[in-house]
């Protein structure tokens, strides 16, 4: 029999909160994080609404505890913000008190900082500290520069598959604990907003002008946000013998192809409905066990037909209460799978269903709407979390409520 | 118009690199999506995007899209109508 | 399996074909014709390592036999550098307006990944590891744990390409030699930085061995940043006395050190190295990894690859150690087998 995959320790930033109990303090406020850019270099700015961490940074140095110094992109930077709360949380004071690998995600790596000295870059003529950028464009930098800072050296990974990145780096840590590789991982994702995906996204015309609506009629497309999320998975048996603090089970978890279309996800949703039906499977828990779904609700027209015929289909008349947590942190592309696994855990923890912001009509092809408004003292035992990305990538995981 | 419809065509051709395809193979009315053509979503925001940039019209609306984008005719059409008599 | 690579690796006999060289200290890729592969509506908007990617990972297939598709597991270190310089240069060029969807789409790292889905109709396990030299490793392990799990079979590999420009930001980081080195001579001119290159290649992994297997994979370990001591540790503790080791050396000299820990824990057991038949990049394990396989298949060296190889060369050969590093920071041990 594997071991079970316990959660022991969260950490995350987002732009509704520097940490989890910021986060938690403005879900439960029904704060939306949504805005418009300070930071990045776009025609966009007053125009498409992002959700942006609201620190410039220069002052994300201090959150990342190291001292502000060339090469380190924003990227990193919200990485080690979050990984270092993660750690603390979980009770880690040295990473290397127990062999612990690293499973990151990101779509973009650097991005953020290269596309601004890209121009440089490329020209002969110009020259100077910029260049300590160049190797900050591709996904390991962030990677590696938050393991040698707190101190990997087991196993490291990027995993990049679009919008389910975190989601897959969840599920490939609890896979390594399963198989006795590793006893303790750390994994979850990190995005910072750039000109180059916001435009990117613009480009396929599923950016909302709006704050986006999830699961409304009237949506028209997703806004971006930025963020980190990282989450400390230990297999049973350490756990109980590092007398850890278990905060919640990751009980099931599925990743599925589409094989539909490069972008769009396929009208019945045959994927999402794959990937939820098989990690509830793995998890062992009834349809009727699941307590809430936190959705991908990206608000595209497509995601949305998508997964709301997913989820009819595998739980007919009875759809668990769920949501979309996007229009408080935006679309965080490589970190959404991650943060929305600490919500879940959250839902669990607090007894809360978070509302689905922005929503007012109910679309024509569903007949199921998500929850409007913050329910509390709400018994919450499994949580499905979906994230479906680019290439037809869907992944879900189910969180559940640890009961010994 | 067929001066249009023909450079039109050209442009079709060229932005979405059809390399297989001379301008005389496109009939004016068929169908570019689906049986027709063969395009698909993406080439669609592709051909709203010559639209842009060749003939400075912007497209906004997903579903406008589609209906000006049906054919090589329409599509000549729509620009026609945009442009200053 | 099915490598692209600048050889002459994608159609006939390897052990004839001529050594490809340059003194550009860049190998790129030779092309097939993609036709046979992919249908022309598709192939029209694909960039250059989609096409690479997605034909070598079809021609594997194809060399496999089998006919259900799998799990797709793949690795790259860039992905798509066409796709990414081209948005990055659209975006400027068009201020941000008009804008294209396709590079933005086809920049996405798991692009390929999904092409190959989409073409096999393969709704199974999906994922892209982006992690320098641990891209294509991390790959191999999670298919190697998707084949303990049960999996009859996965299709796992790398792609990479390297564009002039990318080239070129490399070269100021120092990532390539100053010099124009001829390649066939990379060993002998010790300075640092290497020769880039270029390649995709695939393997079709099963956890049940048959006539038609390449090799076993009986040892695997990947070092993040190991000390000189720890590496030497980790050979010794990894494999005694194989037959034959492929290595990556690349004539750097700045990472040289690592090599030698590597000679010093093997002495005189006969070396190949292969980066001056496919340049360096985050991926060349890959083609480290097919070479060892169709050696240990065919029991054959393909000795016009190796001109300068004076070393007593064993006939026959049943286990290989690969060992391989990306510019001292992902180390990778592999032990191969003969089936």
């Amino acid at each position: 029999m594997a071991e079970r995959v316990f959660i022991t320790g969260i950490g995350m930033i987002t732009a509704i909160g520097d940490n989890v109990a910021g986060n938690l303090h403005h879900l439960r406020l029904q704060h939306s994080g949504l805005g418009y850019s300070q930071y990045i270099d776009t025609i966009y700015k007053d125009v498409l609404p992002v959700a942006e961490v609201k620190h410039a940074s220069e002052s994300l140095f201090p959150l990342a505890g190291i001292p502000v110094k060339e090469g380190y992109t924003r990227t990193t930077l919200l990485g080690l913000a979050a990984m270092r709360e993660a750690l603390q949380h979980a009770g880690i004071t040295d990473v290397q008190s127990a062999p612990t690998g690293f499973i990151n995600a990101s779509t973009v790596g650097g991005m953020c900082d290269t596309e601004k000295l890209y121009f440089d870059i490329i020209n002969p003529e110009k020259n100077g500290s910029f260049l300590q950028y160049i190797d900050t464009l591709d996904c390991a930098d962030c990677t590696q520069r938050v393991a040698d800072i707190v101190g990997f050296s087991e196993h490291i990974a990027t995993i990049s598959t679009a919008c389910s990145s975190s989601a897959n780096a969840l599920m490939f840590g609890a896979r390594m604990i399963k198989q006795g590789l590793l006893p303790r991982m750390v994994c979850g994702g990190t995005e910072a907003l750039t000109r180059f995906t916001l435009n990117g996204f613009n480009s396929l015309k599923n950016v909302d002008k709006q704050f986006c609506r999830p699961f409304d009629q009237q949506r028209t497309g997703l806004n971006l946000g930025e963020g980190a999320a990282y989450l400390v998975l230990e297999g049973e048996s350490f756990a109980r013998a590092n007398n850890s603090r278990i905060l919640a089970e990751l009980s099931g978890y599925c990743n599925t192809n589409e094989a539909f279309h490069p972008t769009s996800p396929s009208p019945d949703g045959d994927g999402a409905y794959e990937a939820m039906k098989m990690a509830l499977a793995m998890s062992g828990h009834s349809l009727e066990e699941v307590s809430y779904i936190n959705v991908h609700g990206t608000a595209t027209l497509n995601n949305d037909v998508s997964e709301g015929k997913a989820l009819e289909r595998l739980f007919g008349e009875n759809v668990p209460l769920f949501s979309s947590t996007k229009p408080f942190t935006g679309h965080t592309l490589a970190a959404a799978g991650a943060i929305e696994a600490i919500y879940s855990i959250l839902a669990i923890q607090h007894g809360l269903i978070f509302p689905n912001l922005n929503f007012s009509e109910r679309m024509e092809e569903l007949n199921i709407s998500p929850v409007t408004t913050l329910m509390e003292g709400y018994p919450v035992n499994h949580v499905i979390s979906n994230s479906f990305g680019f290439g037809g990538n869907n992944a879900s995981l189910v969180i559940s409520k640890y009961e010994g | 118009m067929e001066e249009l419809k023909k450079k039109l065509k050209e442009q079709i051709i060229e932005a979405l690199n059809l390399q297989d395809t001379k301008p005389e193979d496109i009939d004016d009315n068929a169908a570019l999506f689906g049986e027709g053509l063969g395009l698909d979503s993406i080439d669609s925001l592709e051909l709203m995007v010559l639209l842009e940039r060749q003939y400075h019209i912007k497209v906004e609306d997903p579903r406008e899209g589609r209906k000006i984008l049906q054919s090589v005719q329409s599509m000549a059409e729509f620009i026609q109508s945009k442009q200053p008599a | 399996m099915a490598a692209i690579s600048p050889q002459s690796t994608f159609e006939g006999d390897i052990f004839s074909a001529p050594m490809v060289h340059t003194d550009s200290n860049l190998l790129s890729c030779i092309e097939p014709d993609y036709k046979p592969f992919i249908p022309g509506n598709s192939l029209r908007r694909m960039t250059r390592v989609l096409k690479i990617g997605l034909t070598t990972a079809l021609k594997c297939i194809q060399d496999s036999g089998i006919t259900t598709p799998g799990p797709i597991v793949t690795g790259t270190g860039k992905g798509s550098l066409q796709d990414t310089e081209k948005f990055i240069k659209e975006i400027a060029e068009y201020k941000e307006t008009a804008l294209n969807p396709t590079p933005f789409i086809q920049s996405t790292y798991n692009s390929v990944n999904g092409l190959i889905a989409l073409q096999q109709k393969c709704t199974a396990y999906n994922n892209t590891f982006v992690h320098r030299g641990f891209s294509f490793e991390n790959a191999l392990l999670d298919s190697m744990m998707l084949l303990q799990e049960g999996a009859s079979h996965t299709l796992t590999g790398a792609f990479e390409e390297i564009t002039k420009e990318h080239f070129y930001i490399k070269s100021r980081i120092g990532f390539w030699k100053e010099q124009p080195t001829d390649s066939r001579a990379l060993y002998t001119h010790f300075s640092p930085g290497t020769i880039a290159g270029e390649g995709a290649t695939f393997f079709t992994l099963t956890g049940t061995p048959s006539s038609d297997s390449y090799a076993a994979i009986t040892g695997f370990k990947m070092l993040y940043k190991p000390t000189a001591e720890k590496l030497s540790v980790a050979l010794k503790d990894f494999t005694t006395a194989p037959d034959l080791i492929i290595s990556g050396r690349n004539g750097d000299s700045t990472y040289e050190h690592y090599y030698e820990t590597l000679d010093q824990c093997f002495q005189g057991i006969p070396q190949l190295p292969f980066k001056h038949l496919c340049g360096e990049y985050d991926t060349a394990g890959a083609f480290g990894l097919w070479l060892a396989g169709q050696m240990l298949k065919a029991q054959q060296i393909p000795q016009q690859w190796f001109p300068f190889s004076t070393e007593h060369l064993p006939a026959n050969f049943n286990s290989i150690l690969f060992y391989n590093h990306f510019y001292g920071e992902q180390h990778v041990m592999l032990k191969l087998e003969r089936v």
